[in-house]
């Protein structure tokens, strides 16, 4: 069995390996709506993220799936991990229909 | 820190990069929509900053709100990105 005395034993494992991602375009959304996109140049295990070529998209009321306003072009950044909600390559989306709506019959 | 790097080293790490921004004008933008813009003068573990010559910004009002001089810690808990 495993052997917990007085001494803990913590591995700072990752449960998922962005290594497969550096150089690649990734999508990152973060606590407070904002999104981001860039090209993953480093990382480390609390998932602070340096990303280049950062484009910035803010959310408004009107916004929703509307990416296209309100974006900055940031360059090189590192964004805080403990600010980091999402990461998605930027590739392998899809808009689909929504699935919720549902039919009321009278 | 005492996490060990299951990373490869040759890779650039965040912290790292923060590290050479030091001395220079640097741009954070918290998780809310302000802004701050000044002098990095050093940080943390935890990402909190000593900025010097500082100007403040809200984003949505879009204007300039208060320009602090002398030296500002933040607080690294709203930093969304550097």
């Amino acid at each position: 069995g495993c052997n917990r005395g007085k001494e803990e034993k913590k591995k700072k494992e990752s449960i998922f390996d962005l290594s497969k991602y550096i150089d690649k375009p990734i999508r990152v959304k973060f606590q407070g709506g904002r999104e981001a996109s860039g090209v993953l140049k480093g990382f480390d295990p609390l998932l602070n993220l340096v990303l280049d070529g950062t484009i910035e998209y803010m959310r408004d009321p009107d916004d929703q799936l509307k990416l296209t306003e309100d974006t900055r072009q940031l360059g090189l950044v590192v964004c805080r991990g403990t600010s980091v909600v999402l990461i998605c390559p930027q590739d392998g989306m899809e808009a689909i229909p929504n699935p919720f709506i549902q039919q009321q019959d009278g | 820190m005492a996490a060990t790097q299951a990373t490869n080293p040759s890779q650039l790490l965040p912290l790292e990069l923060v590290d050479k921004c030091i001395g220079s004008r640097i741009h954070i933008v918290m998780k809310t929509d302000k802004e701050i813009v000044g002098t990095l003068l050093g940080f943390d573990d935890f990402v909190n900053m000593v900025l010097e010559d500082v100007t403040e910004f809200e984003i949505t009002p879009e204007g300039r709100r208060i320009t602090k001089l002398d030296q500002i810690l933040l607080n690294g808990n709203n930093i969304t990105m550097v």
